[in-house]
């Protein structure tokens, strides 16, 4: 038995290995220290079988973290077995070397919805060799949503300039009491928001995986059948349409696996027990406002935050193609919707008057991931597994990257669609994802609960943005997807500032109280 | 405006068994509409046709299951007072029991409201700053506008910043009572617990101060006094305290699920 010493040494150092237990090895170490990278990875390698000490294992994940302890690691099914031979603990890993290699066909994978998830992993699952069937209810589909991409997107899905209508590059933060802070001065030229329109943005990353082999099937997924064993296909029920009549034919599919990225009302989740999340309801006006008016948004973005507006969000104006888009959100008031859109309305009126409303549409936003997001070969992904940060209720960016992180985890555990896959393979990506952007997630989660709770807090952060470095780390954290930690001296400058802000708003809010009691 | 949500939702309810709008008519907002097998299923009902009554009365007899909640029930909606947030102006309290709030409040105005900020200058006598007026007038400003939200204008943004009032203002003003009543209760407090602890024991107040344990037993009651000074406080900080781990136990959820359902083992196959 081969052994690696990791205790302290940050370099791996394994003394007498062949090459094939040199590159197991840090194929293992790349999956739970990202330092290793994937240079060493070779999917040649029949064995993962990597040989580390106990002692090295719990050093090593605990520097990791979120979760980085031994039991985790005994549990989770990349560890398989874990066995003591002499002195050592051997660690053999299956990631889907245990399964069957396919006969003359390559793993067919089922991504059920066309929105940027769906799209992305389609996209890549295609990329990966693997036989691919991009399920879409309506390919022109124009879903309800604020259109927001980060600068990050664009680099990383190599999305095209023209598919951006505008690129936002200033936005106006408005507090109960109409104080307006100017937000922005700290980009440079080639940093800007990307407004995008969501059918030419769905539709162009669905035309793409299609030219790198993805099947785009024009169907809607009704159910499907769980397999009776782990080599056995999933048949998924769908109605196909042909694009003439309004009634499809019902048809059905083989697949090795699904991944469920059909949004925030997602029928896979429900088939796979994923249980629900608390969502929020955006309602949202298009209003086509006179081009005087239309020039002022024409690269700024409002955000309107009052107890009028949202007892826990924020309402928008979002500058679209040729009109704007005027709307609001909340969790915990939902049947009074209406209510807080006239109110958002009513604070835009002096920028939006003599609009028209030319649309009204509304969706609900996932505040929080699915108590399940893997079963057995079906993981979810984007809006179904409820991936939305807290505080800006963001989604695309992430729907785009789960699947695509979904997807290199397909491909991964499957050596390029020629083995099997099975649940351990989807847990790599959830483990991956959860390590990647837990700490974004937590941060906003942190300020939504910190600044959007009351009228005085709202007022704080409104005062609080006005601060050149609160600008410039919310938007390097907002565009690059990042969480940067600044320098220490000013990041306990803006600690001070944000409490003296805090005080002096609740401070006057208590006094107002005691004067009416 | 409730036909032109009609007329303009219309277009988005075909072929889809999620769409949002068929929400916002099953809690009422319209009389829209659904197709398909999912609109019996939505509202929850089961319509029993006549063939199998055989009591021969009405078409069609519908027997109501307990009817499953709107999607705009579900989902975190609370109800009441709760609805309005974690810590509610009174202005939206209120608003739920008048009729929907009316603009006809006015605009904001004050004399001494120029440009989008006080005018401090208005507010100097003898060439000192009334700095407790001006917060005053900041507090009145608040309370007016959670009644009356005003349009926002770009033609007279508001620019006022609490931080332009200097800090020892504020310190003065809300600080230093607080301090007084809190200072107060303590010594209070304290000079009768030593006076009973004098009685009960016999250590004077230098040996209890002394003793450790009459240091900790100071350090909890400061603390206490601190942290708890009102009954609501108590529930507060145990609100607190569970919220504060909430978002990362729902984050954990699919990783406890991997336990109660373990992958079964395999044999290895080298």
């Amino acid at each position: 038995m081969a052994s690696a010493n990791l205790l302290g040494s940050s370099s791996l150092s394994l003394a007498t290995h062949s090459t094939t237990k040199t590159t197991a090895a840090s194929a293992f170490l790349s999956l739970f220290h990202p330092k290793f990278g994937r240079s060493a990875i070779s999917y040649s390698d029949r064995s993962l079988t990597a040989v580390v000490a106990a002692a090295g294992i719990q050093k090593r994940l605990s520097g990791n973290g979120f979760f980085g302890n031994i039991e985790a690691f005994r549990r989770n099914e990349v560890c398989k077995r874990v066995e003591i031979v002499k002195d050592m603990v051997v660690v053999r890993i299956f990631a889907g070397m245990n399964s069957r290699k396919l006969e003359g066909r390559k793993l067919r994978v089922a991504v059920v919805g066309g929105g940027p998830a769906g799209g992305s992993a389609a996209e890549t699952l295609a990329k990966g060799g693997i036989e691919t069937f991009l399920f879409e209810r309506k390919l022109d589909n124009a879903k309800p949503c604020g259109g927001a991409i980060p600068l990050c997107m664009v680099g990383e899905f190599d999305l095209p300039q023209d598919i951006i209508d505008r690129k936002v590059t200033k936005m106006k933060m408005i507090s109960p009491s109409n104080v307006a802070v100017d937000v922005g001065r700290t980009l440079n030229e080639n940093e800007y928001i990307g407004m995008v329109r969501r059918e030419v943005l769905d539709s162009y990353m669905r035309d793409r995986a299609a030219s790198f082999g993805a099947q785009v099937i024009n169907g809607l997924y009704l159910r499907m059948e769980a397999p009776k064993d782990e080599d056995s296909p999933y048949v998924l029920h769908y109605t196909r349409y042909d694009g003439k009549s309004k009634v499809g034919t019902p048809s059905k599919l083989e697949v090795d696996a699904i991944v469920g990225a059909d949004g925030a009302n997602s029928r896979v989740a429900k088939d796979i027990d994923a249980g629900d999340y608390d969502y929020a309801i955006a309602f949202q006006e298009r209003i086509k406002i006179p081009d005087e008016k239309m020039a002022y948004y024409e690269n700024l973005a409002e955000m309107y935050v009052g107890a009028d507006v949202s007892p826990d969000f924020y309402g928008w104006v979002f500058p679209k193609c040729d009109h704007v888009a005027v709307g609001t959100g909340t969790v915990i008031d939902k049947p009074a919707i209406k209510k807080y859109q006239t109110a958002t309305r009513n604070r835009a009126k002096d920028k939006i008057e003599g609009g028209k409303i030319i649309r009204v549409e509304a969706h609900p936003i996932p505040e929080h991931p699915r108590p399940r997001r893997v079963k057995d070969r079906v993981a979810l992904v984007g809006d179904a597994a409820g991936y939305v940060t807290k505080c800006s209720g963001e989604g695309i960016y992430f729907a785009a990257k789960s699947g695509r992180m979904c997807a290199e985890a397909i491909v991964e555990g499957s050596a390029f669609g020629q083995r099997m896959i099975n649940e351990a393979d989807l847990r790599t990506y959830l483990r991956k994802w959860d390590n990647k952007y837990w700490p974004t997630y937590k941060v906003l989660d942190i300020l939504q609960k910190l600044f959007y709770r009351s009228n005085p807090a709202r007022e704080a952060f409104v005062e609080m943005c006005a601060d050149e470095y609160v600008q410039k780390m919310t938007f390097d954290s907002y565009l690059y997807k990042t969480v940067v930690p600044g320098n220490p001296l000013d990041d306990l400058k803006l600690a001070v500032n944000t409490i003296g802000s805090l005080v002096r708003a609740y401070a006057l809010r208590n006094e107002s109280l005691k004067a009416t009691a | 405006m409730a036909t032109l949500f009609q007329s303009a939702a219309s277009p988005l309810l075909h072929r889809s068994s999620s769409s949002c709008c068929s929400w916002l008519s099953a809690s009422g907002g319209g009389h829209l509409k659904l197709k398909g097998e999912d609109a019996v299923r939505r509202h929850g009902r089961l319509v029993v046709k006549a063939e199998d009554e055989r009591n021969g009365s009405a078409a069609g007899e519908v027997v109501a299951k307990p009817r499953k909640a709107s999607p705009l029930q579900r989902g975190g909606t609370l109800s009441g007072e709760e609805a309005e947030g974690k810590d509610p102006s009174p202005a939206a309290l209120l608003a739920n029991k008048k009729p929907l709030m009316s603009l006809g409040g006015g605009m904001f105005e004050d004399a001494r409201w120029k440009n989008g900020t006080w005018d401090i200058q208005q507010f100097t006598n003898s060439g000192r700053v009334d700095w407790d007026a001006v917060i005053d007038a900041e507090i009145a400003r608040r309370k007016w506008l959670e009644e009356n939200p005003e349009a926002s204008s770009n033609s007279d943004p508001v620019v006022f910043d609490t931080s332009t009032v200097p800090w020892w203002a504020w310190v003065k003003r809300f600080h230093l009572p607080e301090a007084e009543i809190l200072n107060g209760r303590a010594a209070m407090i304290g000079y009768f617990a030593a006076y009973l602890i004098d009685s009960a024991t016999g250590v004077g107040l230098v040996d209890q101060t002394n003793s450790f344990f009459g240091k900790l037993l100071l350090f909890i009651a400061v603390t206490g006094v601190l942290l708890i000074r009102k009954n609501e406080d108590a529930n507060n900080l145990k609100t607190l305290a569970s919220e504060w781990t909430f978002y990362d136990k729902q984050w954990q959820a699919t990783w406890k699920n991997e336990e109660q359902h373990p992958v079964s083992e395999k044999e290895i196959k080298l």
